[in-house]
């Protein structure tokens, strides 16, 4: 049994060309489906949205980088099914490539933790620990309706989500029943609602409009919850902070 | 070799009693499927007689399901092949034929085969239940015309537990792990064989409990069972309870198995070096099980407690609903690496017989395989990252996305084995390879759901979806196709249709990646997950899924018939079709009783896959030394 060799430096050199043109269309394609993001409407739905978009790039060219190795190699390096010749390229290890990867996973890694992990998360904290004054909205989940007081406001029980739009909004979430989620799609960040329990969530929204306008901006139970647990919606207006005040004062007692 | 009691033992002709199939064989099964039914019934009616309630109560159905189970083990063949000899009865004779098939057995082999059956028919079931999902989803309200919410719900819980506990977790472990395991390490059998033929006989009336359990008013919490839903919405939890907890158990047992035959049986000269990948990947799952599986099954059965017994651990007042999240994800995150990394294992065993190359950077792999399930153990709270306060999420995260790094120790191994090597695209390399590249999808869009801002806003969302349906349908159902295709031979003696399985590998690949790549899209929309009913703004994109999925589940009955025919009259098998190195290969196919003769013992004398031109052969067989 004799074995075949092959030329392994103008194959990686071909592989090179591979990576190259496929990050050019790939890389393409993420760019032309970030302009396309769903609605932004919050502080931190923009944290969310970096964090996210910063990602897909990365994970694109990763993807590019470590697939366009496997395909290519299934091309390049293919054999009859029948053929027995083994190659006499038997190598079981070779130092640089693997220094190499194992270098580069943990850079990325820790660079991801950084950014945009704890980066993303201290500016979610930074702003929940900066508002001075939030408009503290108190909302009950029950199976499978959101009701909404504004305690400040002397407003109790509306069902539907009304902030004005430029200020920290303090959710303060509590659940008559089972566990729900107090998610506003296009505010970027979600929470769990737990019995027994008490949580906040902090959002600032920075887009005016209504679950009317953009279906991003509804409120929607975000956790399974039981048959009406699809349902379990509410319909949310940003309005400016004068239109919000004449809202008030028209549902306040 | 090392040796136990069981492969000391002469058994006539090595080759199995030989005797043709007749329907009398399945007797055991049928007598198990009976008792089973009648003690469920007749133990439900007399607890709700006495506590004066109907049988579809959560209580009668809790001691109906024990009873029943208890039934349907007798009736197997237990009481006669294992428990009566503890009463002082005689044990029964070792089947060796046909018939070990159909009852209770000490065979690993048979125990594996049904294993597959099982799988194949768990995963016919609850693709169904798949199906009627995308149905429901094809508009955005079919309450009208197709499932209402609650039976929306119902199948979705029953098409996650049965995916996830009746074919991921035993589809590798089970159908291929427990056939080589003793083969790959020259042993004749298990360690534990009779508690290994136990295992199997849990499978089936936990997932039949659970397929059944809409008739008992089904479940609504998804597989999570998260309280205090799950106490307020049906006795179908019950089920889900009872079956979660017995198919964990099961799959223990097979950890115990796994464990301990690596531990104690392999043949000489095989060091920790020198164990096969796949094997790693086993002990990898073994090992997760072992540790981790006790406490969520408890965990699941304090829910039922909470249920029926009036406890509040997780419900009332005083309960902690969060505490069930900790114990349930304490295993349900690390059992997805029971579910995945015996898939990577068997990349690494197939991928270098098919390039004709060692594994690259072998010591890498197992550094992989056994970093993920070290850190894996840590990591569960990514999970419900909405749910915990703020000060866990640093910590969960950072562990989190340092999974990725053993994780990437598998793919260096895997494209250094293809890279200069000389490729037979054969059908199960084309479905690793496949496998391979899903699974990078899979691993990259987790990344995101470590990530604790980006997850805040894909949690629960159709993102989540698409990616684990990339790790586990992607790269699990894959690589177990590539498996049973590879190993085929071995079992049966024949070999599969080369062409329908590579035709079926593209079917699935293409209309895999239409399915899922699309719900990533639909996740940073804004879809949640378990909803039947949908903002109609997501209505062309789901549609596209939809009808995707149709072509994917239709696609499942080519490997179901290739199967088939291949079985009954595919071409027949050389010793060694594929040119693999591998110590299974040295038995004759489709493999006899007794796997090794006897009088005959291995020695490992180099690695199993060194694939130069004229290297030498890595098992030497010689004469067994008498009364050593």
């Amino acid at each position: 049994m004799s074995a075949k060799s092959e030329n392994l430096m103008k194959a990686f050199w071909e592989l090179v060309v591979v990576w190259v043109i496929g990050l050019v269309i790939a890389e393409w394609l993420v760019h032309v489906g970030i302009d396309h993001w769903p609605l932004i409407g919050s502080v931190q739905a923009q944290i969310t949205a970096d964090a996210t978009t910063y990602l897909v790039w990365q994970a694109v060219a990763i993807y590019v980088l470590v697939g366009g190795t496997i395909v290519y190699s299934a091309f390049r390096f293919r054999a009859r099914d029948n053929d027995n010749t083994p190659p006499t390229y038997q190598k079981r290890y070779w130092a640089p490539f693997v220094v190499f990867w194992l270098g580069m996973s943990i850079a990325i890694n820790l660079a991801n933790t950084i950014y945009p992990g704890m980066v993303g998360l201290e500016q979610l904290w930074a702003i929940q620990l900066n508002a001075k004054h939030p408009l503290v909205v108190d909302v009950t989940a029950q199976q499978w309706k959101w009701t909404f007081s504004y305690p400040k406001q002397g407003i109790t029980d509306v069902s539907q989500l009304v902030v004005p739009v430029g200020r920290t909004v303090e959710f303060v979430l509590r659940t008559k029943d089972v566990m729900h989620d107090f998610w506003v799609p296009a505010w970027g960040i979600k929470k769990d609602v737990i019995p027994n329990e008490i949580r906040h969530l902090y959002i600032t929204p920075t887009v005016l409009g209504s679950t009317k306008t953009n279906p991003m901006i509804r409120v929607q139970c975000s956790l399974i919850c039981g048959n009406g647990h699809p349902m379990m919606r509410a319909p949310v207006q940003v309005l400016t902070k004068a239109a919000f005040k004449t809202w008030v004062s028209n549902n306040s007692f | 070799m090392a040796t136990t009691g069981v492969q000391g033992r002469a058994v006539e002709g090595t080759g199995g009693g030989g005797e043709p199939f007749a329907w009398s064989m399945v007797l055991p099964l049928v007598r198990a499927g009976f008792m089973g039914f009648t003690g469920y019934f007749a133990a439900a009616w007399i607890t709700a007689m006495i506590g004066h309630t109907v049988i579809v109560n959560p209580l009668p159905a809790t001691v109906g399901y024990v009873v029943g189970l208890l039934a349907w083990l007798a009736g197997s063949g237990i009481w006669d092949g294992w428990i009566r000899r503890a009463f002082g009865g005689a044990e029964a004779p070792a089947l060796t034929g046909v018939e070990r098939y159909f009852r209770f057995s000490s065979d690993p082999k048979a125990t594996a085969v049904r294993y597959v059956i099982f799988n194949v028919l768990a995963f016919f079931f609850a693709g169904l239940a798949a199906m009627a999902i995308r149905i429901e989803l094809l508009t955005p309200d079919s309450t009208k015309w197709w499932l209402s919410e609650v039976h929306y719900n119902q199948t979705f819980g029953i098409h996650g537990l049965m995916m996830l506990l009746a074919v991921a977790a035993s589809a590798i472990v089970g159908g291929m792990g427990y056939y080589l395991l003793p083969m790959m390490l020259g042993a004749r059998t298990v360690i534990f064989p009779r508690l290994l033929g136990l295992s199997w006989w849990l499978l089936p009336p936990a997932a039949v409990a659970v397929f059944m359990s809409p008739l008992i008013g089904g479940f609504q919490t998804g597989w999570w069972g998260y309280p205090p839903l799950a106490q307020n919405s049906g006795s179908g939890i019950v089920f889900y309870t009872l079956g979660a907890a017995t198919l964990l158990t099961s799959s223990l047992l097979g950890g115990i198995n796994i464990i301990g035959t690596i531990v104690y049986m392999r043949a000489k000269g095989m060091s920790l070096g020198r164990i096969p990948m796949f094997l790693w990947g086993l002990f990898a799952a073994g090992t997760i099980l072992i540790v981790e599986a006790p406490a969520t099954f408890t965990g699941t059965l304090m829910d039922l407690s909470d249920m029926i017994l009036g406890s509040h651990f997780y419900t009332g007042p005083t309960g902690h609903p969060l505490a069930y999240d900790d114990q349930f994800w304490w295993l349900f995150h690390p059992e997805v690496y029971v579910f995945v990394l015996p898939a990577f294992a068997l990349w690494l065993e197939i991928l270098p017989a098919a390039a004709q190359r060692p594994v690259f950077a072998r010591n890498w792999g197992i550094a992989g395989i056994l970093g993920i399930t070290m850190i894996g153990a840590m990591v569960g709270v990514h999970h419900y990252f909405t749910a915990v306060s703020d000060e866990r999420m640093p910590i969960f995260m950072t562990l989190t996305e340092t999974i990725s790094i053993p994780s990437g120790f598998v793919f260096l191994c895997a494209l250094g084995t293809l890279w200069g090597g000389r490729l037979r695209l054969t059908s199960p390399a084309l479905l690793c390879l496949m496998a391979m590249m899903n699974f990078l999808i899979g691993g990259l869009t987790g990344i995101f759901n470590a990530d604790v801002p980006a997850d805040l806003q894909l949690h629960n969302t159709y993102w989540v979806i698409g990616h684990f349906h990339y790790t586990i349908l992607g790269s699990v159902i894959f690589s177990w196709l590539a498996g049973l295709y590879w190993w085929f031979p071995k079992v049966t003696g024949r070999l599969v249709n080369e062409f329908w399985a590579k035709f079926h590998a593209w079917w699935f690949f293409i209309f895999f990646n239409m399915t899922f790549l699309p719900m990533f899209i639909l996740g940073i929309e804004g879809m949640n997950r378990r909803i039947a009913v949908y903002l109609p703004y997501l209505h062309p994109l789901n549609e596209f899924v939809s009808i995707s999925s149709f072509f994917l589940g239709a696609g499942f009955l080519i490997p179901a018939a290739n199967l088939f025919f291949s079985w009954r009259s595919g071409k027949k098998a050389p010793q060694n079709p594929w040119g693999s190195k591998s110590l299974e290969w040295h038995s004759p196919s489709p493999t006899p009783y007794i796997v090794f003769p006897e009088g005959s013992e291995v020695t490992v004398v180099g690695p199993n896959d060194n694939y130069a031109a004229g290297a030498p052969e890595p098992f030497v067989w010689a004469p067994t030394t008498a009364g050593k």
